[in-house]
C-alpha cells in the first residue's frame, strides 16, 4: 500500500529548491531590514514647536552656526536656548500662536523640551568640534537640512557607516571624498569642482580603534 | 586541565635576602613547613573563595530558573510591544544661557577646602554647573598642584544622600527661616550676651575671626569656644611655651637630610600633609647615584603613613615619646654641643634603655646635618614634646633654614579640650541659655568625661548648624542645614599667610546656610549673605591689608562703589574689582610670605619647666596598657563617616575595609591571648570601648591603636552603626593616648574584610628595594632582579615605534602610600562601591589598588616584629603583549596603536577570561549593577544627587561588564582634541590621569614614552627603573621605579653585606 501518494516524490525537489531561495530571502531580510539604514534612517518626530529649518536655514539663509554656536567649541552642537529665538522673534512674528510655546519658556524661564532627531548610543563619545575643525560639512552627517520642513535623521549613525568616513578619510586625506575646505563646512549648496582635492588643515588621523568614540 | 605551577622566585623560596609577605597569617605559614603547602594551596587559588560563585547560602536569594524564565518571557512581551518603537528622548537646552557656560566642555573654578587647618587650594572640574571631581591648584602655595585623600572624597561629601534637608526642632521638619528666626528671638532676649556661648571649630577663616569680633562686641559677655577632637592645640600650647605665644611651624622638607619624626604622621594625618608630601617626595625622587637622599626617622606607637615610609621606625608607645624628645634633647647637648644644654641637663635619664643605641645615632645623625634637620613632633603628643622640637630645631641652626615659624591665624583659640571643658561646666552650672554650634559634632566626639551629650539637653535653646542630622542634632532644640564648602562662600588662611577666597560651586543643594551665615545672625552683622561679609572682609582690609579707597561703603550690607561726587564708579575701573575677579580666577588673594619671618627666641626657662613638671607613668605591661587614638586615614575625626569611597577604601596600613579594630603587636597579642578578629574590652576606670582586635607588626609593645570617627549612632545611612565607637575612652586628659588601659576578652569574634590577600601575585618578586649604598653601588639592581623572559612572544612583534605612545611611571621612592590617587580615580571614572561582603569575596571594584607589604631585611635591620614596609600602586599596566586581550572571545578587549589596551564596555559578554588571564590580577568585574536599581532598590534606584557626581565623560558599567584603568582615555581624548582643533602637537604634561594630577608625591608621571623628550621618557630611562613581571613578556607600558632606602649605617645590623640585586637574581647579571 502506498502511503504517499506520488506527487510527492517532488517533494524534497521543491523543499530544496525553496531552501535554496529561502536562505537568501532571510538574509535579504535581516540584512535590509535589521540594518540602521531601514531602523533609523527616516526618524522624523513632531517637535513642540513645528520650527522649520527649510525656512530659517535654506530661504533665510541663516547659518547653522547662528543657533548652534558651540559646534566649533565643543562636543555638541547645542540645541539654542530659548533666548536665541526671542533674539528675532521678540520682534518678528511676535504673537504667532505657533511660537507661543516659545513665548511660554520666555516667560515661565521653564526650558523647551525638543525631541532629540540624532542620536547615538550612551557609549558613543561623538565630538562635533573635531569634525567640523578637519572640514567634515554638516550635510555629511545630517544631509540637506536646509530644505526639511521637519528635521528627519538621513544617514544611519552606525558604527560601520562612521568607519567608512574615517578609514577613507585616514587613506586619502584632501581627496576624500567626505572633506570640503573648513570655510565652507555649514554651506549646503558646496560642491566640489572637478574632483579637485581640497587641503585639510591639518594631517588627518582620524581614530579606527574603540577608545577613539568609546569611553 | 591542572593550573600551572605557579614559579618562585630564589628570594622567595630560601630565607636569605628580603622577604615580602603581606599579612601575618602568609608570614607565618611560610615559617611553617607544613602550612607553606597550605599557604602555595591559596596563592595558587587567585581568587578568594565566594568570588566567582555565589555561596549557596545566598543562592535561595537569587532568581531560580523558573523565575527567570518568567522574568524573560516577560520581558520578551514587553520587549515586543515597545521594541519597534524608538524611545522619545528629549533634549532640552537653557532658557537662558549662563554667561562663560558651554554645554559639553567642562569649567574649573578655583576655591579653598579646609583640610585640619590648612587652606588647601583647589581647581574643582563643573559639567553645567554640577561639580564632580576636585583636582588641586597649581598656582596654591598650600596644594601646590594636588590634593590628598580625603579632599578627593570630599566631592562624595556634598553629594551625600543622608545630608539635611531642612532645619528641625523636636523631631519636627521646619524651615530654615523659623529656625534664624527663633535664633534671632533668642539673642534679643541674650542682653549682654552672660547666658550666650557660641561653639565652634577651630578656624582658618579671616571673615570668621571677624564675625567673631562683631559678636563680642554685640554680647561683651558671651564666650566663643573652639573644640575639634583632632585639633593642634598641642602643637599651640608646645610652641607657647617655648617663644611665648603659639606659633605654627612650616617645615621645608626637601632641604632637610635627616628628619625626625617624634609621633608624627606628617605625610597623611598632620595638618598641611599635602605641602609636606611635596617636599618630602622631592628628595627622595632620585635621578642618579650622585643625588641626594634625606633620611627619615619615625618614632611613634602606631603604624602610620610616615611611618611606613620611614628609613629607619621605632616602636615605641606613645607614653615615651616624651621621654625619649628628652634623651635625644640631653644626648644632643652632651655629646653635640648643641646648645639645648640648659633645657635637659636635670631631666635625667628618661627613656628606655634599650632606645640609647638608637637615640645616639639619630643625635649624632642630627648633629652632623649642619643645620639641615628637622624635628617635627605629633599633635598626639603633650605640648612639652613640641617645645622640645622646637627648642631641638634651634638649637641645630634649622631655624630658617628648614623650619619656619610663622604666625598662627587665630591667635585667640584656647587648649581645645580645656575650653570645651569650661563650656561643658558652664552648662551644668546653669550658666548657659542659648548655644549656637557652628558645625562639628560634640555630642559625638567631646571627650567623654564631660558627658556633653546629656548636658546639652538642659540648654534652653540651643541651634546645631550642621550638614546631617547627627548626635548633636538630636539633643539641640534645633538643627539648621549647613551648607558644604562647596556651597558657601568664605576665606581662608593657609599656614604660610596665603589667603584665599572659597568660592563656591553649586547653589546650596539642599538649601543650608553656611558657617560664615549663622554667625552673621548671631553677630547681627549688617551684611546677611556670606558673599557680601567676605566681600566686605577683603574690601575693607581685613584680609587683604589695605582698603580699597575707590571704593567707599555706601550702605551696610551693599560694596558698591561710588566716586566723590557720589556717582557710579563701573566695574571694570574699580582696583578692588580686579583685585577680587583676579583673586577668584587664580585662587589666591593674598600671597603668604614667611621667608622673611623672624627667628622667634626661644624661652629656655619655660622649656626646662616645662620638662620638670612632665607626668611620667607606670611602665607598660599587659595589667597597665595604653590606648593610642588617631585620627581615621579615611573617616578622620567622624565627618566623612558617610562616604562610601572612604569606607569602602582599603585603610592604607591595614587594608580593613568598613570597620576599625584595635591594634596589637604580635608579642602582646600573644601574652594578652588575643587573636585577630576577637571582639576585646578597653577598660580605663569607669570608661570603656569593645570592638575587635587585630594583629598587626607596626604597633608598639603593649600599645594598642584605635582609630577615631566610626560607630556614628546617628548621621546617615551609611555611617550609623559602622565600625566602632572609640570616643567613649577619650577624655579631656587623654586626647593623645590613654595608660592604665586594661584588655579583656568578650568571648565573641567578628568578621573583618581586607583586600590585601584580594589578588594575590603568586609569591613573585613585585616589589623592589635596595639601600642608599646598594644604588650606588648597583644603580640599575631593579631591573637586574627581573629573569629574562620565559616565553617567547606568541605572535609577530607590533610595531609601537610611531606617533603617540602612551605610558606611566611610577616612582616607589616617591610613593607614600597615601591612597589619593585611588578616590581620585574613583571619583574620575564613575567607580561604583560595593560593601563589605562582597569586598571580602574579592570583587572590590576601584581601578588602582595600593599593595603593602610588610618587609623583612637585615640589611636595613627590618625584622619579622619590626617589618620594613614597601607600597606598591598597580593599576592595569597596559602591556604591550597583554594577555587579557588573546583570550578575549568577543575582541572586548584590543589594543590601540598608542599603546592603550582598551575596554570596549559594550562588547564585553563578562566571560572574565581576561580576568583570568591578568598576571597583574588588574580587572574588575561588575557582579551587579552596582549603578542601578538591583543595589539602590531601597532607595528606588541611585539617588539624583550621586547621578550628580558622576563624569559624563565615561561610560557608566552595566552588570556582567568587564573593567579597569583605561589610563584616563577620556582625558587623552579630550586633549588630543583639542590639540587637532588648534592645530598643533599635543605638549608634554597637557594629559594628566587622575591619579597623576591627584599624587602629593608626584610619584605617578603620565605621557608620551615614545619622544624621547618627555618626562615619562625621561623616567623610564632612569637607572632604577623595572618592569613589574617582566619574565612574562608582557611589556609593560607602567613602568616602576625601585624603592631605595636610606638607613643609618650605624643602625644596621650588617651594613653592606648583601649587594643589591644578588640576593634574587645573581646568575642575571647581563640581563637589561
Amino acid at each position: 500500500m502506498q502511503i504517499f501518494p506520488r506527487s510527492l516524490n517532488k517533494l524534497p525537489l521543491i523543499a530544496g529548491a525553496g531552501a535554496a531561495l529561502a536562505l537568501p530571502a532571510v538574509v535579504f531580510l535581516v540584512w535590509y531590514y535589521f540594518s540602521p539604514w531601514y531602523t533609523q534612517v527616516g526618524y522624523e518626530p513632531e517637535q513642540p514647536v513645528h520650527y522649520s529649518h527649510r525656512l530659517h536655514a535654506g530661504q533665510l539663509g541663516i547659518d547653522c552656526r547662528y543657533c548652534h554656536a558651540n559646534v566649533e567649541r565643543s562636543a555638541v552642537a547645542m540645541v539654542p536656548p530659548t533666548q536665541t529665538c526671542m533674539n528675532c522673534h521678540s520682534v518678528i512674528k511676535k504673537d504667532s500662536n505657533a511660537l507661543k510655546p516659545i513665548r511660554d519658556s520666555w516667560d515661565t524661564g521653564k526650558a523647551m523640551e525638543w525631541v532629540k532627531v540624532h542620536k547615538v548610543a550612551d557609549y558613543v563619545y561623538f565630538d562635533h568640534s573635531v569634525h567640523v575643525s578637519a572640514g567634515v560639512g554638516c550635510i555629511e552627517c545630517h544631509g540637506r537640512i536646509d530644505q526639511m520642513e521637519v528635521v528627519r535623521q538621513q544617514k544611519p549613525l552606525s558604527m560601520g557607516w562612521c568607519l567608512q568616513c574615517h578609514r577613507d578619510v585616514k587613506q586619502n586625506q584632501g581627496a576624500s571624498q567626505y572633506l570640503r575646505p573648513v570655510s565652507q563646512v555649514t554651506n549646503m549648496e558646496w560642491q566640489r569642482t572637478a574632483n579637485e582635492p581640497v587641503t585639510p588643515p591639518r594631517r588627518l588621523n582620524p581614530p579606527e580603534n574603540c577608545t577613539g568614540c568609546h569611553r | 586541565m591542572s593550573k600551572r605551577e605557579p614559579y618562585e622566585l630564589a628570594s622567595h623560596d630560601s630565607d636569605v635576602g628580603p622577604q615580602f609577605w603581606r599579612s601575618l597569617e602568609e608570614r607565618a605559614k611560610r615559617g611553617d613547613p607544613e602550612l607553606k603547602q597550605e599557604l602555595a594551596r591559596e596563592l595558587a587559588a587567585e581568587f578568594p573563595p565566594g568570588h566567582t560563585t555565589t555561596p549557596a547560602s545566598e543562592e535561595s536569594a537569587m532568581v531560580g530558573r523558573r523565575g527567570f524564565l518568567t522574568l524573560s518571557a516577560a520581558a520578551l512581551a514587553l520587549a515586543g510591544a515597545e521594541g519597534c518603537r524608538r524611545p522619545l528622548e528629549k533634549i532640552v537646552p537653557y532658557q537662558k544661557m549662563p554667561e562663560q557656560v558651554i554645554p559639553g566642555v567642562p569649567s574649573h573654578y578655583a576655591t579653598v577646602f579646609n583640610r585640619r587647618g590648612e587652606a588647601l587650594g583647589l581647581l574643582v572640574e563643573s559639567h553645567e554647573g554640577r561639580p564632580t571631581k576636585i583636582e588641586g591648584n597649581p598656582s596654591h602655595p598650600a596644594s601646590m598642584g594636588a590634593a590628598d585623600l580625603l579632599t578627593q572624597a570630599s566631592i562624595l561629601d556634598l553629594y551625600d544622600m543622608d545630608r539635611s534637608i531642612g532645619a528641625r526642632s523636636q523631631g519636627f521638619a521646619k524651615s530654615v527661616g523659623e529656625a534664624t528666626g527663633a535664633l534671632k528671638a533668642a539673642l534679643a532676649k541674650a542682653g549682654q550676651g552672660d547666658k550666650l556661648r557660641v561653639l565652634m571649630q577651630p578656624t582658618n577663616s579671616p571673615s570668621v575671626l571677624r564675625m567673631r569680633k562683631a559678636i563680642a562686641e554685640r554680647f561683651p559677655k558671651s564666650k566663643v569656644h573652639s573644640y575639634a577632637p583632632v585639633n593642634e592645640s598641642s602643637m599651640r600650647e608646645g610652641t607657647r611655651v617655648a617663644f611665648g605665644k603659639p606659633m605654627q611651624p612650616l617645615y621645608a622638607y626637601d632641604q632637610a637630610n635627616v628628619i625626625v619624626s617624634l609621633d608624627s604622621d606628617f605625610l597623611q594625618t598632620e595638618a598641611g600633609s599635602v605641602r609636606a608630601t611635596k617636599l618630602f617626595a622631592a628628595r627622595r625622587r632620585l635621578r642618579s647615584p650622585q643625588d641626594t637622599m634625606s633620611r627619615l626617622y619615625v618614632i611613634e606607637p602606631m603604624l602610620s603613613v610616615t611611618g611606613s615610609n620611614a628609613d629607619h621606625r621605632f616602636r615605641v608607645a606613645a607614653s615615651d615619646v616624651a621621654g625619649i624628645a628628652i634623651a635625644l634633647a640631653a644626648q644632643l647637648a652632651q655629646a653635640h654641643n648643641v646648645r639645648v644644654g640648659d633645657i635637659v641637663a636635670s631631666a635625667g635619664k628618661s627613656a628606655p634603655p634599650e632606645a640609647a643605641t638608637w637615640i645616639n645615632a639619630i643625635a649624632k645623625d642630627l648633629a652632623s646635618a649642619g643645620g639641615r634637620a628637622i624635628v617635627v613632633a605629633g599633635s598626639r603628643q603633650p605640648p612639652v614634646v613640641h617645645a622640645l622640637a622646637a627648642a631641638i630645631n634651634d638649637a641645630l641652626g634649622a631655624v630658617g633654614r628648614t623650619v619656619v615659624y610663622a604666625d598662627v591665624t587665630d591667635v585667640d583659640e584656647k587648649e581645645n579640650a580645656a575650653d570645651i571643658a569650661e563650656l561643658a561646666q558652664a552648662i551644668a552650672a546653669k550658666q548657659v541659655d542659648t548655644l549656637v554650634i557652628v558645625g562639628g559634632n560634640p555630642a559625638y566626639d567631646a571627650p567623654a568625661d564631660l558627658k556633653l551629650e546629656g548636658a546639652l539637653a538642659m540648654v534652653g535653646a540651643s541651634f546645631h548648624l550642621s550638614s546631617h542630622v547627627d548626635e548633636t542634632s538630636d539633643k539641640c532644640t534645633w538643627h539648621i542645614p549647613r551648607a558644604h564648602e562647596y556651597e558657601a562662600w568664605g576665606d581662608q588662611r593657609s599656614f604660610d599667610g596665603t589667603i584665599s577666597i572659597q568660592q563656591p560651586l553649586v547653589a546650596p543643594l539642599h538649601g543650608g546656610v553656611s558657617d560664615l551665615e549663622l554667625l552673621a545672625v548671631v553677630a547681627n552683622s549688617p551684611q546677611t549673605k556670606a558673599y557680601d561679609v567676605v566681600r566686605e572682609s577683603a574690601r575693607s582690609g581685613w584680609l587683604v591689608g589695605k582698603q580699597y579707597t575707590d571704593c567707599a561703603q555706601t550702605k551696610p550690607g551693599e560694596d558698591e562703589c561710588k566716586d566723590a561726587a557720589g556717582g557710579k564708579i563701573p566695574v571694570f575701573a574699580r582696583d578692588w574689582d580686579k583685585d577680587w575677579n583676579k583673586a577668584l580666577r587664580d585662587g589666591v588673594l593674598v600671597k603668604g610670605n614667611v621667608g622673611t619671618a623672624p627667628r622667634p627666641a626661644v624661652n629656655a626657662a619655660a622649656i626646662t619647666a616645662a620638662v620638670m613638671k612632665r607626668a611620667t607613668t607606670a611602665p607598660l605591661g599587659p595589667e597597665n596598657l595604653e590606648v593610642t587614638f588617631a585620627p581615621c586615614n579615611k573617616l578622620f575625626d567622624g565627618r566623612h563617616a558617610n562616604n562610601v569611597w572612604l569606607l569602602e577604601l582599603p585603610e592604607p596600613m591595614t587594608k580593613i575595609v568598613w570597620d576599625n579594630v584595635a591594634l596589637l603587636h604580635p608579642r602582646t597579642a600573644e601574652k594578652l591571648g588575643v587573636a585577630s578578629g576577637d571582639m576585646v574590652k578597653l577598660t580605663q576606670g569607669e570608661r570603656s570601648i569593645t570592638l575587635p582586635a587585630w594583629v598587626f607588626p607596626g604597633q608598639a609593645a603593649s600599645s594598642i591603636g584605635v582609630t577615631l570617627g566610626w560607630g556614628r549612632r546617628k548621621g546617615g545611612r551609611l555611617a550609623e552603626g559602622r565600625g566602632f565607637d572609640v570616643y567613649p575612652l577619650r577624655s579631656s586628659t587623654t586626647m593623645g593616648f590613654a595608660t592604665g588601659v586594661k584588655l579583656s576578652k568578650t568571648g565573641e569574634t567578628y568578621k573583618i574584610g581586607q583586600t590585601q590577600e584580594n589578588n594575590s601575585m603568586e609569591g613573585r618578586a613585585i616589589s623592589r628595594d635596595a639601600t642608599f649604598e646598594e644604588y650606588k653601588a648597583q644603580p640599575t639592581f631593579a631591573d637586574l632582579q627581573s629573569p629574562p623572559p620565559r616565553s617567547l612572544p606568541l605572535w609577530k612583534d607590533q610595531d609601537y615605534s610611531k606617533g603617540h605612545q602612551w605610558g606611566m611611571s611610577i616612582d616607589l621612592n616617591a610613593c607614600t602610600g597615601c591612597n589619593a590617587c585611588i578616590i581620585a580615580c574613583q571619583s574620575e571614572n564613575n567607580v561604583p562601591s560595593v560593601g563589605k561582603i562582597e569586598v571580602a569575596r574579592g570583587r572590590e571594584m576601584q581601578w588602582i589598588r595600593l599593595d603593602r607589604y610588610f618587609v623583612e631585611d637585615d640589611r636595613h635591620g627590618a625584622t619579622v616584629d619590626d617589618p620594613a614596609i614597601a607600597h606598591l600602586p598597580l593599576a592595569c599596566v597596559h602591556c604591550e603583549e597583554a594577555p587579557c586581550e588573546n583570550v578575549c572571545p568577543v575582541n572586548a578587549t584590543s589594543h590601540s596603536p598608542e599603546g592603550l589596551n582598551e575596554m570596549a564596555y559594550n562588547r564585553c559578554i563578562g566571560t572574565r577570561y581576561c580576568a583570568n588571564n591578568c598576571p597583574y590580577k588588574v580587572r574588575r568585574f561588575n557582579y551587579l549593577n552596582w549603578h542601578n536599581d538591583a543595589v539602590w532598590k531601597k532607595e528606588g534606584g541611585l539617588p539624583e544627587t550621586l547621578q550628580m557626581q558622576q563624569n559624563p565623560n565615561v561610560s557608566v558599567r552595566f552588570r556582567g561588564v568587564m573593567e579597569k584603568c583605561t589610563y584616563c582615555v577620556q582625558r587623552i581624548q579630550s586633549v588630543k582634541i583639542n590639540a587637532k582643533r588648534e592645530n598643533r602637537e599635543i605638549r608634554d604634561g597637557e594629559i594628566v590621569t587622575a591619579c597623576a594630577q591627584t599624587c602629593p608625591a608626584d610619584a605617578i608621571v603620565f605621557g608620551d614614552v615614545n619622544d624621547p623628550k618627555t618626562k615619562v621618557s625621561e623616567l623610564t630611562m632612569r637607572d632604577r627603573r623595572y618592569a613589574l613581571l617582566a619574565e612574562l613578556g608582557t611589556k609593560p607600558r607602567t613602568t616602576y621605579l625601585g624603592k631605595v632606602r636610606n638607613p643609618n649605617p650605624e643602625l644596621t645590623a650588617k651594613s653592606g653585606s648583601a649587594p643589591a640585586g644578588g640576593a634574587a637574581a645573581p646568575d642575571h647579571k647581563e640581563h637589561g
